[in-house]
């Protein structure tokens, strides 16, 4: 996150159905949202602002497979190397006994990894205050913000008359 | 198009596969042991397999019905014409249950009076292992599915011509379903146990059951794959997209890793333990069956596994089709590692029996299974025969199922989930937003 | 636009709602001082708690010997106290992950509350087998670490170590699903808060904003997160199975174990989730939310549960019988006649017989049958481990060593403790976070709020219409 200050035009709609249709306008519109905001996950939004899928679940797929091979070949170093040690009559490198723990530290590796991503890439940490527009965008609000720092009057007003013709209840500027 | 036309020229193709099924049965018959081992362990192997797939079509349509799943109504009447093999299925398990009754076959080690005399482990299960049972076991059971099937079927396409808005036929269709599940629960294990397990009659396993339900569900959701594709090329089933092949795929891949869950659950208890009496089933076919016994988890878990984890090959045709062709031939290969080596084993006593003292080197190999067997094409590996065969009682499987299926709309019109299944394009998200 | 909602599926939620009402609804229990009936609740619990600590420092005062286990019975109370628990801690991760393949939607209601459940069960779990060394202070034991003693590992072939793998990730994987659907949630309550509520909140939503990439990101992490849980939920219980199992020890090798653990795990754990959201839902005023159809549904997988639970018994009875192995025939002779044959026909008839009454809708959608039968079954799960653990050992291979056992008091203390320990963190968590998802629910409520019922049903009319019958 840039340290520098931004001066948002915001504007709040009460319906995701709405919010779908500005976004759709403000598109064809060629105007450059910079973010949305939302209470729950809204669906066909993220085709529409151009975001490409997330890639975390690739992450995990690495996660995972660092905990397949740190389990196994620890067991198997441990067992046949280190220590070797008959159990039950059975050969020291067992591996219907390995897969078990394997399994388990795949899946341990995999979800720790991805969750620390996530938080990372997503810029969060216990104690971390991001910037809020509105305190109602996690209660019954959907936020189109755009960035207008330095952004002539005719601009912001073409933005405000965007707001006004798409069905928003607000519109507001925020610096953050 | 929603009606389906069963046309001549995929008849005669089937006719034709049905033909090379009963010449390469044929064929097996007469190059056989003079217990003809191989052709009935091949008949029951494919009988039992295809039935199976029936059960399941069925299964799956009362628990998705039950949990009011709905996306899957447009897919519905594949399984309702499968489910309908369960009749020929039962007229081919009757052929088993003549052979036992005509001693055509030695299929079963406790079939056989004089080795069940000399046998006290098997006098101790006679009162169920015996073809009074196994006969009267098999018509109930597979009847009372039948029942099921039918019953089911009727309603649903009656629902077609007198479906109301009060939807008094799903509601009937939704308590029939229910009354199902814990009916194939109980009754689906008694038949297993007799068709299957008993043969390897001294052996027994409490998850065996489970398992080979797990093992026909994977081959009934590739089945149903393929047929989907099939009649997609040929222009039926438009309003299947590919988020219903989606799920399908998913339920192949959830129930792989399901199928290899239990079989490692059984075989690591087993191996764990060690109980002789138990580990006999594995030793032998790790040590005389490997290309069977490692195969079977290399078709069944890590190709599915590894070519479907990744999300945009279960929304691919070409992946799709080729992940069902293998799970639904592994799944094959699966029913045979089950069936054929006690068989063999079963049939070798027999034969040593017949053939008098000299015989019993053949035998040598015995209970514990420590001995080598030698190479034997249909049954240490499938050959020709066991393949054409396969492909013989697929071909007779289709044809029933696309005789009945050409017999109602494809589309059940007046379903009260039609139209979430046909939105289903939609329906992605809700998955996804459902967290 | 309204979704395209099939014509006999019930509301999820009830009410009208609109998303502000939702927000205010959920997070407003956590915004007031609590009632009496939650200090009363919490006033017991927090005793019940201290009971605990007083039992635990006894045991280890005196030693594993206040306890009544001889050598033929070295597992009781604990060992089945321990598999009681973690079964319970099995719904939440089902709710949560299985049902999400099964596209339930009514899972939404009650998936926040059954996995908190989860996490405080299987802390609950926990403490017995670390109780059970009797030095608590050496529990570190149990993980592999370079020691001095050349190193020696632990044995990683033993199930018991398997355990302790699974349970571990399980928690910590449960813990970090859970959590990571409170963020959005804990970030409503922040925005709604104000002084020092508010920084804590701040704290505990990470500065979660609800931008449109991070709830992108969060529904991929959550999507993933499911599906490393659901295999991940089999294999605990199956992992606990196997502790038994792995053994030769008649009535417990037995391979239907593994499966048949996990469907009686999601059995009890549904029953506890039945038995905290009938309260729950009346002390918070939540029935619009978790509604009668919710119940309704989880009295369904109860009946199934109780049901595949019952094929595993008589599948267990008959092998017993089919096997031929006499030591195995007595195993389970001595389960039904032997001298624990009352907890047996507990088992039985809590877990199999009593279920069957949820064939009736009447009885399902009854809220004093539900909450009567979510103890039963409770009780019978509870005695199906007994039965298998207590049971099977006092009647091993040796006629002379025959023994029976009966609790002290220090074990009963330490299972009623335990109960403390569970409601005390269950009543925190429902002071301090939403008990039901919000974000979640907001997402349903077009497609399932009530007050969309009849326009999504004209709307699937209106698709049925345009795409099949124009075409015939």
């Amino acid at each position: 996150m840039s340290k520098e200050n931004k001066d948002v035009l915001y504007g709040l709609y009460d319906d995701e159905e709405v919010l779908l249709k500005a976004v759709d306008q403000a598109n064809a519109g060629h105007l450059e949202i910079m973010d949305v905001f939302s209470p729950f996950p809204v669906h066909g939004l993220d085709p529409k602002l151009g975001l490409s899928e997330s890639r975390l679940h690739i992450a995990g797929f690495v996660f995972g497979a660092i905990g397949t091979l740190t389990a196994f070949l620890f067991m198997t170093w441990v067992f046949t190397r280190d220590w070797p040690i008959i159990f039950g009559g059975k050969p020291y490198w067992s591996v219907p006994a390995f897969i078990p723990i394997t399994f388990e530290l795949t899946v341990l590796f995999a979800s720790i990894g991805m969750v620390v991503t996530f938080y990372t890439i997503c810029g969060m940490a216990p104690g971390i205050w991001n910037p809020i527009l509105d305190d109602r965008i996690t209660d019954d609000k959907f936020c189109i913000a755009f960035d207008v720092t330095g952004s002539e009057e005719a601009e912001k007003e073409k933005l405000k008359s965007f707001f006004t013709a798409s069905g928003a209840s607000e519109v507001n500027t925020k610096t953050i | 198009m929603n009606q389906f036309s069963f046309d001549s020229r995929l008849k005669n193709i089937l006719i034709g596969f049905m033909v090379l099924g009963l010449v390469c049965l044929g064929i097996t018959f007469f190059v056989d042991d003079e217990l003809h081992t191989r052709f009935w362990t091949n008949y029951l192997h494919n009988s039992v397999f295809f039935t199976g797939i029936a059960l399941m079509s069925l299964f799956i349509m009362a628990a998705f019905t039950t949990a009011w799943s709905g996306w899957h109504t447009l897919v519905k009447r594949i399984w309702e014409a499968y489910s309908l093999f369960l009749i020929p299925g039962l007229i081919l398990m009757l052929v088993v249950i003549i052979g036992i009754w005509g001693h055509f076959h030695h299929l079963y080690h406790w079939a056989d009076a004089e080795a069940v005399a000399a046998d006290p482990i098997l006098q101790g299960k006679s009162s169920f292992l015996n073809p009074g049972w196994y006969t009267f076991g098999t018509l109930i059971i597979v009847g009372l599915w039948i029942l099921f099937a039918v019953r089911i079927r009727q309603l649903s396409v009656d629902e077609d011509a007198n479906g109301t808005t009060d939807y008094d036929h799903h509601r009937k269709i939704r308590i029939w379903s229910a009354a199902f599940l814990p009916l194939a629960g109980f009754s689906s294990a008694a038949v297993i146990w007799q068709w299957i397990m008993s043969i390897d009659a001294h052996w027994y396993s409490t998850l065996y059951a489970w398992y080979t339900g797990a093992s026909w569900f994977v081959a009934a959701m590739a089945l149903t794959i393929l047929t989907i594709i099939y009649l997609k090329s040929r222009g039926y089933l438009e309003k299947v997209n590919i988020e219903h092949l989606h799920d399908l795929g998913k339920y192949m891949f959830a129930f792989s890793i399901f199928w290899t869950y239990l079989w490692f659950s059984q075989y690591m208890l087993i191996w764990y333990a060690n109980v002789g009496e138990e580990t006999v089933y594995f030793l032998e076919r790790r040590e005389n069956y490997p290309v069977l016994f490692y195969g079977n988890l290399i078709l069944n878990f890590v190709a599915p596994f590894f070519i479907l984890m990744r999300n945009d090959t279960k929304r691919k045709y070409g992946t799709l089709v080729f992940t069902s062709i293998v799970v639904f031939f592994g799944h094959w290969w699966d029913f045979f590692q089950m069936i054929k080596p006690g068989a063999r084993t079963t049939a070798m006593e027999a034969l040593a029996h017949h053939a008098g003292e000299h015989g019993h080197e053949m035998i040598a190999h015995g209970e514990m299974g420590a001995h080598e067997l030698p190479f034997a094409l249909g049954y240490t590996i499938p050959g020709f025969l066991e393949l054409g065969t396969m492909l013989g009682f697929l071909a007779l499987f289709l044809f029933v199922a696309f005789d009945r299926l050409s017999k109602a709309s494809l589309v059940p019109k007046n379903d009260p989930y039609l139209a979430e299944s046909l939105q289903h394009h939609v329906e992605i998200h809700g998955e996804e937003g459902a967290h | 636009m309204s979704a395209v909602v099939s014509p006999i599926r019930e509301p999820l939620i009830e009410g009208g709602k609109s998303y502000r009402q939702i927000t205010e609804d959920i997070c407003s229990p956590t915004e007031s001082a609590p009632n009496v009936a939650w200090i009363v609740a919490f006033i017991i619990s927090v005793a019940a708690l201290a009971f605990y600590v007083f039992c635990v420092v006894w045991t280890v005062w005196v030693g594993i010997g206040s306890w009544n286990l001889n050598r033929t019975i070295g597992w009781g109370w604990d060992i089945t106290n321990f598999v009681w628990w973690i079964g319970i801690g099995h719904a939440g991760t089902l709710i949560s992950a299985i049902l999400l393949l099964f596209r339930q939607k009514w899972r939404t209601g009650v998936n926040r509350a059954a996995e908190a459940m989860t996490i405080f069960a299987v802390m609950c779990a926990g403490q017995f087998p670390l109780i059970h060394m009797g030095r608590l202070w050496l529990g570190f034991f149990i993980f592999p670490y370079p020691n001095t003693r050349g190193p020696l590992w632990v044995n990683f072939n033993s199930p018991l170590l398997w355990d302790v793998f699974a349970i571990s990730t399980y928690f910590t994987v449960s813990l970090l699903f859970w959590y990571t659907g409170l963020v959005p949630d804990f970030a409503t309550l922040r925005d709604r808060a104000k002084g020092i509520r508010k920084n804590i909140y701040n704290f505990l939503s990470f500065g979660w904003t609800g931008a449109a990439k991070h709830w992108q990101r969060f529904e991929s992490l959550s999507l993933v997160l499911a599906g490393l849980a659901t295999p991940l939920v089999l294999s605990v219980h199956t992992i606990v199975s196997f502790d038994f199992a792995t053994s030769v020890i008649p009535g417990w090798h037995t391979t239907i174990f593994p499966p048949y653990f996990v469907a009686g795990a999601i059995f009890s754990g549904f029953a506890m989730v039945q038995t905290l959201m009938v309260i729950t839902r009346k002390v918070l005023k939540l029935e619009q939310y978790i509604t009668l159809g919710h119940i309704e549904s989880m009295n369904k997988v109860i009946l199934v549960t109780g049901t595949i639970v019952g094929v595993a018994y008589l599948t267990e009875l008959f092998i017993a019988w089919y096997s031929g192995y006499i030591y195995e025939q007595y195993a389970f002779y001595n389960r039904v006649m032997g001298p624990y044959y009352w907890s047996y026909i507990g088992m039985m008839s809590c877990n199999v017989l009593s279920p069957q009454i949820f064939w009736w809708k009447k009885m399902r959608r009854s809220i004093f049958v539900t909450f009567v039968m979510s103890i039963f079954v409770n009780i019978g799960m509870w005695f199906e481990r007994f039965v298998i653990i207590a049971t099977t050992l006092a009647r091993d291979y040796l006629p002379s060593s025959w023994s029976y056992y009966t609790p002290t008091w220090v074990e009963i203390g330490l299972f009623v403790g335990t109960l403390g320990l569970f409601f005390t963190l269950y009543l925190i968590f429902t002071r301090t976070a939403p008990v039901v998802a919000v974000a979640e629910v907001k997402a349903i409520l077009k497609s399932a709020g009530d007050q969309y019922l009849e326009p999504n049903a004209r709307h699937a009319a209106k698709v049925v219409k345009e795409e099949v019958e124009t075409q015939a």
